[in-house]
């Protein structure tokens, strides 16, 4: 952890030297929610490689590039493309970029992603805003001595996604007709799918989705202090008891499906912060 | 592994030429625990740092050094500040002082920690001896070891966290009117305190949760030492009516506890010698 805080600075002094705005929110473009990208009035766009210490990603559906500029009223920088933990990379590495966005001086972090459903009451291409996860990575970013710089060495996990912007985004939801449900996360390394046993455990134990990446970048956004609000889009159904092989094609074709409704939501969340004039910043020091 | 039992042997050989005599138990002094030190007499101590092979210990409230003394008549050898997972350090570097104890003569180990009480019936500020525990860690002390060093005893009943020492512990809680506990520790690499969905899980296979201990008393187990295990429950973890934790409120607690802890373990040393 002590190497953490020359590699943020590096980083930040490299986005810097492309766009130097106080940044507002960060976003984590997961599996569908690449298109949000577009709507950002884009002032810049860097490369993960030209950036010091930002991994390189691996997966078919993730670009790896920042895209910074407004969107509804709020200076964001959007990841076009996100690492994950079964790519390799470890997950100090991976929760990087989330520590330069704060040091950029964001208050908030959107993220999302696609999981399966547990929950037999939802359905493919249905959303679920995350009202709390459960980590078995087996694995925690915060693993080492602790930088008190960055953040206490024991984070509160209480109340990791912001209550207020879960509401929020409820509430956008029934206004817009758009299904939303409020559930549990459970974040497993992956890269292989679940057995069916595995399935059964999972939601026994409360889980509501299960998806194979967040859960460490809202760990390292509660050490650093960043409210957040989460995201998931379902793009297959894990019902043990009648589960179907899965095909990649017909994942991304349902997060193509639900990738407009995701896109409303995010964009009505910011619009609500930035008409309570960008109070999502931090003070920068 | 000549290169784990060269380094016991580095390790206890620099301390026997500091110290004179056998101890007789350890004891691992969790957080806030660190008072019980004033009740070991004629100690002498030796900072981690300068004995060969130990890490550094990190953690807020731990002090890091091996004290060596008399606790009521009885030789000890205590670890003020103990090496988490989560500060980084591998299962082996956490364990190798267990089995430096072992290697100086200890038969008897007593461990203790600060964990969160998920049992509703507990309270803050209780201790709970530990009745077994479930190992949700990721990581083994016996991944390193070879075939003659395996857990063949672990399934054996009262194997784990010895028996006798446990009913020796609620005896006397009992006639001194304390209000001990006996449950489940689930132990999880942490260092982030867990989520109320982790904590409507977790209760579900234990009573408390807490970052540590596990890795020793595997380790303990491993070389046949007897183990006692107390939890301190420093806050409790509720999902429904949960409020935040801080370090800082953990070892506050921890400290009111220490005096009833330090009273138990003194006594059973004592009556178990």
């Amino acid at each position: 952890m002590l190497a953490l805080h020359g590699q943020i600075e590096e980083a930040v002094t490299k986005i810097k030297s492309h766009w130097d705005h106080p940044l507002d929110a960060g976003i984590i473009l997961g599996t569908g929610l690449g298109s949000l990208a577009e709507q950002i009035e884009v002032q810049a766009t860097i490369e993960y490689d030209e950036v010091p210490h930002f991994p390189k990603s691996t997966s078919e559906s993730h670009r790896g590039r920042l895209v910074c500029g407004q969107l509804e009223g709020l200076s964001v920088i959007a990841m076009e493309g996100r690492v994950h933990h079964y790519e390799g990379h470890p997950l100090k590495r991976v929760t990087l970029p989330v520590r330069v966005m704060k040091s950029l001086g964001a208050g908030l972090l959107v993220v999302s992603n696609a999981v399966g459903g547990l929950n037999p009451y939802y359905r493919c291409g249905d959303i679920m805003v995350i009202e709390d996860h459960i980590n078995l990575m087996g694995d925690n970013p915060l693993i080492g001595i602790n930088d008190d710089r960055l953040g206490p060495r024991f984070p509160d996990m209480c109340q990791p996604y912001d209550f207020k912007l879960i509401q929020a985004a409820l509430e956008i939801s029934r206004q817009k007709n758009i299904v939303a449900h409020q559930g549990v996360l459970v974040a497993v390394t992956g890269p292989c799918l679940e057995t069916r046993a595995e399935y059964r455990f999972l939601k026994n134990i409360g889980a509501d989705v299960v998806g194979m990446s967040t859960v460490p970048e809202v760990i390292v956004a509660a050490h650093c202090g960043l409210r957040v609000v989460g995201f998931s889009i379902i793009t297959d159904m894990c019902l043990p008891d009648a589960l179907e092989p899965v095909e990649i094609d017909k994942i991304l074709a349902v997060a193509g499906e639900a990738e407009p409704k995701l896109r409303t939501l995010v964009q009505e969340v910011l619009a609500r912060e930035g008409e309570h004039g960008a109070p999502t910043r931090q003070k920068l020091e | 592994m000549p290169e784990l039992d060269r380094k016991i042997e580095e390790a206890t050989d620099y301390l026997r030429q500091r110290w004179q005599g056998t101890p007789r138990a350890g004891i691992i002094l969790g957080t806030g625990m660190g008072g019980l030190v004033k009740s070991i007499e004629q100690q002498q101590a030796t900072p981690y740092q300068s004995v060969p092979h130990f890490p550094g210990s990190t953690s807020v409230g731990h002090e890091g050094r091996l004290i060596f003394g008399r606790l009521n008549q009885v030789p000890v050898i205590a670890m003020q500040g103990r090496f988490h997972l989560y500060e980084g350090y591998t299962t082996q570097q956490v364990t190798l002082p267990v089995r430096v104890m072992k290697s100086l003569g200890i038969e008897t180990l007593i461990v203790s920690n600060a964990a969160g009480g998920m049992n509703p019936r507990f309270s803050t500020g209780d201790i709970m001896v530990i009745e077994d525990h479930v190992n949700f860690m990721w990581k083994y002390p016996s991944a390193h070891l070879p075939a003659h060093r395996t857990l063949a005893g672990f399934r054996k009943p009262g194997r784990l966290y010895d028996q006798r020492l446990r009913d020796s512990a609620l005896e006397i809680a009992r006639a001194g009117a304390l209000v001990l506990q006996q449950g489940v520790y689930v132990g999880l690499p942490g260092p982030s305190y867990e989520t109320r969905a982790e904590y409507r899980f977790l209760r579900h296979i234990g009573d408390v949760v807490g970052m540590s201990t596990i890795p020793e008393v595997t380790a303990a187990v491993q070389c046949g030492i007897r183990v006692l295990g107390f939890s301190t429950i420093t806050n409790m973890c509720l999902p429904d009516a949960i409020s935040g934790t801080t370090a800082d409120e953990v070892a506050a607690i921890a400290d009111q506890v220490e005096p009833r802890l330090s009273y138990l373990v003194t006594r059973v040393l004592q009556r178990n010698n």
